[in-house]
């Protein structure tokens, strides 16, 4: 309190009638004085009051003038006495953080570390689950599907076409719907320019879907509905990026006619970067073949975004869907017949669009692992705590007698809210920098499926996160020496007073942070512990294929040209097949409509022969050799190119699919027919594969030859298709560019894209499991790290109190032994209690995990005594340095210090 | 009371007034007024309340450090000291005051060349 300066000769009063009343005061002095004057001139006391106040003019006007001023004079004053205040509690703090660094710099490092790790996570959580898509009022966008849960489980099927002008017309509650299927394209070569022929991202959309999501273009027009009308669409829209790659941002790109597919299509616009599908990259838009004037087709292809009316919900427009869905069979009979809607259980299901790209157990793991690093800033801040706790101890005296000289307890605590701001800022900054760090690492290491990836930077949020904690932390440290306000107690000041009774009240608080840390260690560990075990359950499972050294392709040919022949197409794949068989290292060359855990398993209706009954198995129109390539193991005869192309009509089902149909008998031989008169006969019967995950029950699917049978046919000539090489050294990628060229050698207007090994698609499967795991296990790692360091100092600290003690113990005769047992005692009954509220809360919050865990329960009894153990065993530890220190203790140190 | 004629004063000229006055000696208010009518011989026509709201201003700017102290009397008042950046701006008021003033003069002395 020693504001010493001109301003402050006097007090100015506080308040605004204080003020007021002293100017007054003033004032009064001037018209008592001129009065005076007056009358000692002859003047009657009336006159003069009279003629010394018109002299003055308007006192009330002047008076109140003056008290203004003044009243802005003591705001800053107040406000140069604060800024005063902490400018120079700052210097004091940042000059006592200099003197001790050692403090300075692990208060900040752990401080730092808690807040980075957290604010990356928040980052994420917000670019992924919080913040809305990237549209125009993106929560009035819905997912419109149609379940067919009698028929498939979970299996969604989309929307018809017809469904979709349906819903247009008669819904009330949504403004539009637009629909859209996306696939690939292949963009021809071209002579002039000498660009190759390359494979793009397509989207076919309805016009309303530009609507729906609310884009404008950045050059040229959108589609219109008329476009939609004709059956070979003749315009494209480019995005903006694929206009710079390809075309290198050509102006003169509008009305230019290029080749895609083989057909001659117009651009008629370019649309902005930031338009794109629900997390799906577009390079190339094209106007699909939707037209009212199209006879209604059961064909659930078609993914469909509506936009809500404002301030309508979900479920008003879930209930209204509900309704005219339950008119479709009598308007539309040869769309969803009565009796496909009963025996389907046929319906129309509304989701939210964020829900549906995000996914429950994304958003699920990525609460935990926020959950979890939220743990290792409490426990972070526990440690903190705790050096604060043991600085302010070692000033008790200090404090005592700056207290017991007046300062007021605000202004001592003033100076550890220095000290706390000081840490927190720094900390905040380190953080800040550490977040950004981790998260290009995450980027970088992690999941390929993980969505919305691209969308995560480090936002203002994210940095205005880490201070907010930052802030929050500092105002706790500042608040700790009044909490119990035992530090600033005179009574210290007692000759020898060491406030014993007090230390004992801040062993207790301090023992109960460490105990908090343990617990929430044990909760981490234990958690991180279930994602390791359910991880390597998930690895262990067998999926029926053999992923190493496989590469998976995909390869197009062009339709107009190779469209109409089935012949003309697998001979091209046979002779594919067989040059590429030549490369070294290769080992086996097919081909396959689907490839597990990439491609979608959605069902076909096929019948079977003697059975006379229907069925709707996922199927794969492959060529002989898919199964060695792909290491299926086959039952029976596999396809073979001589058979096949003597139209054999040979086929192979999965042995689900057997299992289900023909339960008693061997499948062998038995007839399925796809389209068309003829049957194909099962040759073979192969091993389940796991197709939609590890974790899923194995797909029942039924593999047709990509040659039909004379009086048979498939749903399409598979001009697209993947093709499967079989490797048996090295890396499989690098035959990528060998196979282009063998490729293109055969057909320059086909097209490869989308190269990946089976490994990486296996990595991709388990991605949001390996990257929960991950996260978890730096969280539990920190955690524990933190813990220890936590527990070490603790029990530092009370065995440097209790020197004396354990001196007098060992000058009556106390072994060292028993000194060390003594102190690691100490260090274990706090990890004791801790570990047992630990299991509690463990036991009370995995539970939340489940849908991520795979072959193990949430309580797994063995994994929580293994976390448990360890913490026993590093508390130990801990104790030990502490317990050697004890141990050589000086007995003669008894009588000396005290 | 001598009924000559007043002069009313220019705008923002009061403040050089008193700064002037208080580089004599620290004043109350009334003291200022005072030393102005004596020191113009009562030429200056000045509305008293008037002075009031500069002199805060003047403390408010930094130009006046202001006290509560006893006048010889031995009654309350409050005494205002020109601070020292207050005689800084004195200076510097001063210097433009006389430029403006001789600018002034110049002009009304000239005549038209033949």
């Amino acid at each position: 309190m020693t504001r010493a300066g001109k301003r402050r000769a006097f007090h100015l009063p506080a308040s605004h009638r204080r003020l007021q009343n002293v100017v007054d005061e003033e004032l009064q002095f001037h018209l008592d004085g001129r009065i005076d004057e007056l009358i000692a001139k002859g003047m009657t006391r009336e006159q003069a009051e009279a003629e010394a106040r018109r002299r003055f003019g308007d006192m009330d006007i002047y008076g109140r003038e003056a008290a203004a001023i003044d009243e802005r004079i003591l705001q800053e004053q107040r406000r140069m006495d604060i800024l005063d205040t902490l400018s120079r509690e700052l210097r004091l703090g940042a000059r006592s953080l200099l003197r001790s660094r050692g403090f300075a710099a692990t208060a900040i490092l752990t401080l730092a570390l808690g807040l980075g790790a957290t604010t990356a996570i928040f980052t994420v959580l917000d670019a992924v689950v919080l913040r809305p898509l990237p549209y125009r009022d993106a929560d009035q966008l819905m997912e419109v599907t149609s379940p067919v849960s009698k028929f498939k489980g979970d299996t969604l099927w989309r929307l018809a076409r017809h469904e979709m002008f349906y819903f247009k017309d008669n819904a009330r509650t949504l403004s539009d719907i637009g629909v859209y299927q996306s696939g690939e394209v292949t963009v021809l070569g071209e002579e002039v320019s000498g660009k190759p022929a390359e494979r793009a991202l397509d989207a076919h959309v309805s016009a309303s879907l530009f609507d729906v999501l609310g884009f404008r273009p950045l050059k040229g027009r959108l589609f219109t509905p008329d476009d939609n009308h004709v059956r070979q669409a003749t315009v494209v829209i480019l995005g903006e990026r694929y206009w710079q790659r390809r075309f290198g941002s050509d102006e003169t790109i509008l009305n230019r006619v290029i080749q895609i597919d083989g057909y001659p299509m117009t651009v008629v616009g370019i649309l902005p970067a930031s338009a794109q599908l629900p997390d799906e990259i577009v390079d190339i838009w094209t106007p699909a073949h939707v037209d009212p004037a199209m006879p209604p087709m059961n064909n659930h292809t078609w993914s469909a975004i509506a936009r809500l009316k404002p301030s309508t919900t979900a479920a008003e427009a879930q209930t209204e869907l509900t309704a005219l869905t339950s008119h479709l069979s009598e308007l539309f009979p040869n769309g969803e017949s009565a009796s496909f809607v009963e025996n389907t259980g046929f319906h129309t299901q509304v989701r939210p669009l964020r829900a549906v790209v995000v996914g429950d157990v994304m958003t699920r793991a990525l609460w935990i692992i926020f959950g979890s690093v939220l743990f290792v800033l409490l426990i972070a801040g526990a440690n903190l705590s705790n050096l604060f706790l043991v600085r302010i101890d070692a000033r008790r005296r200090e404090m005592a007698l700056r207290t017991a000289l007046g300062a007021e307890r605000f202004h001592v605590a003033m100076q550890f809210l220095a000290e706390g701001t000081i840490i927190a800022v720094l900390a905040a900054f380190l953080a800040v920098v550490l977040a950004q760090i981790g998260l290009r690492l995450l980027v970088v290491a992690a999941p390929s499926g993980l969505p919305r990836l691209s969308e995560i930077h480090l936002t203002a949020s994210g940095i205005g996160f880490a201070i907010g904690g930052a802030l929050v932390a500092a105002f706790i440290l500042g608040m700790l020496p009044l909490a119990g306000g035992s530090a600033l107690d005179i009574a210290l000041l007692r000759e020898g007073g060491r406030g014993l009774t007090t230390s004992r009240g801040r062993q207790i608080v301090r023992g109960a942070l460490v105990i908090s840390q343990v617990a929430l260690s044990l909760v981490l560990l234990t958690a991180s512990g279930l994602m390791v075990r359910s991880f390597n359950n998930l690895r262990a499972v067998k999926p029926g294929f053999d992923p190493a050294g496989v590469v998976t392709m995909h390869v197009a040919l062009p339709e107009a040209t190779y469209g109409k022949s089935y012949e003309r197409t697998s001979t091209f794949y046979e002779q594919l097949a067989e040059r590429i068989g030549h490369l070294p290292g290769v080992k086996a060359v097919g081909f396959s409509e689907k490839i597990p855990l990439a491609s979608s398993n959605l069902c076909t209706g096929v019948m079977i022969e003697a059975l006379a009954i229907g069925d709707c198995p996922p199927t794969s129109i492959i060529s002989p050799g898919y199964v060695e390539a792909m290491g299926i193991k086959v039952n029976g005869r596999p396809l073979a190119w001589s058979g096949m192309n003597a139209r054999s009509g040979d086929m192979m089902v999965s042995q689900a699919f057997s299992d289900r149909i023909w339960p008693t008998q061997s499948a062998m031989d038995k007839g399925v027919r796809l389209m068309g008169k003829g049957f194909f006969h099962v040759s073979g019967v192969a091993a389940d594969v796991l197709a939609n995950g590890f974790d899923q029950p194995p797909v029942a699917l039924v593999y047709f030859p990509m040659l039909p049978t004379a009086d048979s046919f498939l749903y399409g000539v598979p001009t697209y298709t993947n093709m499967v090489v079989k490797t048996v050294s090295g890396d499989p990628l690098k035959l990528t560019p060998a196979i282009g060229k063998l490729v293109s050698e055969l057909e320059p207007q086909a097209a490869i894209a989308n190269v990946q090994t089976m490994d990486a698609l296996v990595a991709k499967s388990m991605s949001k499991r390996s990257l929960t795991m991950m996260l978890l296990g730096i969280a539990a790692a920190m955690a524990l790290f933190l813990s220890v360091v936590g527990l070490y100092g603790v029990i530092s600290y009370i065995v440097a109190q209790r020197q004396s003690e354990i001196a007098i113990r060992m000058a009556l005769g106390a072994q060292m032994a028993q000194v060390g047992r003594m102190v690691v005692g100490q260090s274990m009954l706090l990890a004791g209690i801790g570990v047992v509220i630990g299991l509690v809360a463990a036991f009370a919050t995995t539970r939340v995990m489940t849908s991520l865990l795979f072959g193990v329960s949430p309580a797994d009894p063995v994994l929580m005594s293994l976390a448990a153990l360890v913490l026993l065993l590093v508390s130990a530890l801990a104790g030990y340095g502490p317990a050697r220190r004890a141990a050589r203790v000086n007995p003669a140190d008894a009588f000396r210090t005290t | 009371m001598p009924p000559a004629p007043e002069l009313e004063l220019i705008r923002g000229t009061l403040d050089l007034l008193i700064l002037k006055t208080l580089s004599w000696a620290p004043m109350h208010g009334l003291a200022v007024l005072r030393w102005i009518e004596h020191a113009t011989m009562e030429q200056l026509q000045i509305e008293e309340g008037a002075l009031y709201p500069a002199l805060h201003r003047l403390e408010q700017r930094g130009w006046l450090d202001a006290e509560w102290g006893y006048t010889d009397a031995g009654r309350k008042a409050k005494f205002y000291r020109l601070s020292a950046t207050g005689r800084r701006q004195l200076t510097a008021e001063l210097t433009r005051w006389s430029r403006y003033t001789n600018a002034v003069g110049l002009l009304l002395s000239a005549e038209p060349v033949p």
